[in-house]
């Protein structure tokens, strides 16, 4: 296949992980809960997620599990930000120095130190029959894992949720002015607990991608980032889904540029360009600048009783 | 709540956080096996036992100080400088061109290291610093790409540009160019007297100089300190040079001072334990660097540790990161209203005032 869609093909395996992890924070911010713990939580649950895909053999058992201790890490974050009215941003903070930590002490206690790599077997991929001989989209679309079509689903979710539903213009409404949205009844405080959840859930996800979909071992400080890229990948993409979508798959774009020009070599040390993805992010949101276009209330505690 | 209650609750909420966390180390402890009393006096005396263990505590924490004291800095402006490693990075690489390539030798060269350090430290955190004023743009995520283009070009130079033969490291810097140790029998250097010095000066800028007053007024309000005339994105744009600058020189001096050749790893984690430590010494410089040496002593400490008793090192990371996820949670809570309510219910005051902030 010609360079050009294979890099395409690439993009679109980087920019998933990418993609739970950003709809992760898009739940939360919707909610009104700025999170920035995400790389933290993609730590832990991509660690979780090799370990019990390790001992299983089951890479969907390492999902879900990712995916859960995403959720019991976050309510501590939940219940310092929500109930203790702590700075979220600060409380991220803590989470993105307590979660790491945890996930490379449970991997010393587990495999001690100087093991060799374990390794684990990758998710296989599922091809939609008859789609998937389509030449090149077939690939693109059609035979990819089961994780790439969940991503896609999530997103068309998410936008139909956020967009067409009562439901989730009640969550929205709990991000712009949750004072407002209590006295029409919304349970402000389930809600942002609820998007906590949820965050945990998907940032777990996205972590537990890494280790079971894409790198079939765990290696400390293998999210690389992508806790902060998917940050800028909410901001950059609007909070929409649609937006997150585009956002992600350019991202995952300069992910897989990079590493083609890695092996490419011309010449030049392979750092400079595994440093285009940070760059990227850098540029990119220099150049949208802060056109203020997320939830109003992003960041701030709610209390009932406060006038 | 009064300026001495206040004052109380900082040192006794990171007191007994630091306490829950060691309990609950210890409850790892003994899941692992090992006797936590005997493996705290482990800690206790790989940290503190003898004269080389206290100079090993202190020369580790010498780079944690300047970086404890760079995020410290930023956050009193209200800016959130995530970038601490970045800029120590790019301060020790700076520094190791010059030692390597420059021909100097001696004071002029130790000298020309640590204030080009500090320059390319302060520079590097100048990138946020302006994308924050002119675009507006959030600073933590910019800070943090900075990070991994920083360590990244730091690769570039051990792997490639002044690599060490077939070793993945710069060569070792002329010993000329060393800092020199303060007692001969302690590991610790001059360095760490830098880091002391510079954090008297941050303390005595920030909390006795009109212009600290005004920087921690942007921080504490910017929009009431734009309507009181302060030059507020000016005072931004500094916090970000000098907390970077900081860091830079801490970069620099930990190169002349410990490790003296870059490396893998070199740096790695700094940052975010400075943002830690900031914030657990309650962004204030003195408490910061107490915290830096707290810290120092529990890494020193649990070398020891795991030799004597066999639980791993990381218990200590376990427990830093358990000091700040209590501390922050902590200080949250004392400053929620019902909380003051059943302090004052406790101490059968009959306050009227009970209004924080």
């Amino acid at each position: 296949m010609s360079f050009a869609a294979n890099l395409i093909l690439a993009s679109v395996r980087m920019a998933v992980p990418l993609l739970f992890i950003a709809l992760a924070e898009l739940y939360s911010e919707r909610a009104g809960m700025v999170n920035i713990g995400l790389e933290g939580l993609a730590a832990i649950g991509s660690l979780v997620g090799f370990l019990v895909c390790f001992v299983t053999g089951s890479a969907w058992l390492g999902i879900l599990a990712g995916a859960l201790v995403g959720v019991a890490v976050n309510m501590i974050y939940a219940f310092a930000t929500i109930t203790l009215c702590a700075n979220q941003i600060v409380y991220g903070m803590a989470i993105n120095i307590f979660a790491p930590a945890l996930a490379s002490f449970i991997y010393r206690v587990y495999f001690g130190t100087g093991s060799e790599l374990s390794q684990i077997t990758l998710m296989n991929g599922i091809g939609i029959p008859g789609l998937k001989d389509i030449p090149f989209l077939g690939d693109l679309l059609f035979n990819q894992t089961p994780m790439v079509y969940l991503a896609y689903l999530l997103v068309i979710v998410t936008v139909i949720y956020f967009g067409k539903t009562r439901s989730g213009l009640n969550f929205k409404s709990v991000g712009e002015h949750p004072k407002a949205a209590a006295t029409l009844g919304i349970p402000v405080t389930k809600i942002k607990y609820v998007s906590c959840v949820l965050c945990g859930a998907l940032a777990g996800v996205g972590g537990a991608y890494l280790t079971t979909c894409y790198a079939n071992t765990y290696t400390e400080g293998n999210v690389a980032g992508r806790g902060f890229i998917a940050l800028a990948a909410v901001i950059f993409g609007r909070w929409t889904g649609g937006g997150i979508l585009l956002a992600c798959l350019f991202f995952g774009f300069c992910d897989a540029l990079q590493i083609r020009l890695q092996v490419a070599n011309f010449g030049l040390p392979y750092q400079f360009f595994q440093m285009i993805p940070y760059i990227a992010t850098v540029v990119v949101l220099s150049l949208i600048g802060a056109k203020k276009a997320g939830p109003r209330a992003g960041g701030q505690p709610y209390r009932r009783e406060e006038r | 709540m009064t300026k001495f209650k206040r004052a109380l609750t900082s040192f006794v909420v990171p007191l007994l956080s630091i306490l829950l966390a060691f309990l609950i180390g210890a409850v790892i402890m003994i899941v692992l096996g090992a006797n936590p009393l005997l493996a705290l006096k482990y800690l206790w005396k790989g940290a503190f036992g003898t004269a080389a263990n206290l100079g090993t505590t202190l020369a580790k924490a010498t780079p944690l100080i300047f970086t404890a004291l760079c995020a410290c800095f930023a956050y009193k402006c209200g800016v959130f400088n995530l970038g601490g490693e970045g800029q120590f990075i790019m301060g020790s690489v700076v520094a190791c061109l010059i030692a390597l390539q420059s021909g100097l030798t001696g004071f002029p060269a130790i000298l020309l290291c640590l204030v080009a350090g500090a320059a390319a430290g302060g520079l590097w955190g100048l990138i946020p610093g302006v994308l924050k004023i002119t675009r507006g743009q959030n600073e933590m995520i910019i800070s943090i790409m900075l990070n991994y283009v920083a360590t990244l070009f730091m690769g570039v130079i051990y792997t490639s540009w002044l690599r060490d033969q077939n070793i993945p490291q710069t060569p070792a810097i002329p010993d000329s160019v060393k800092l020199s140790r303060v007692f001969p029998n302690m590991r610790f250097t001059t360095a760490f007297l830098i880091a002391i010095a510079v954090g008297l000066i941050l303390y005595y800028y920030l909390f006795w100089t009109s212009n600290g007053f005004k920087l921690r007024a942007v921080g504490y309000n910017m929009t009431a300190s734009r309507f009181n005339g302060f030059p507020v994105k000016r005072y931004i744009l500094a916090s970000f040079i000098v907390s970077g600058a900081v860091a830079g020189l801490g970069g620099a001096a930990e190169l002349l001072g410990t490790q003296f050749r870059l490396i893998n790893g070199f740096g790695a984690g700094y940052g975010f334990d400075g943002v830690a430590m900031a914030l657990i010494g309650q962004l204030h410089p003195i408490a910061s660097m107490v915290v830096a040496i707290f810290f120092a002593a529990l890494r020193t400490g649990s070398t020891t540790m795991q030799a004597g008793t066999g639980v791993p090192t990381s218990v200590s990371d376990i427990i830093q990161a358990l000091v700040i996820v209590f501390t922050v949670a902590g200080m949250a809570l004392v400053k929620l209203p019902e909380f003051e309510a059943f302090r004052l219910r406790l101490s059968g005051g009959r306050k009227k005032e009970a209004k924080t902030v």
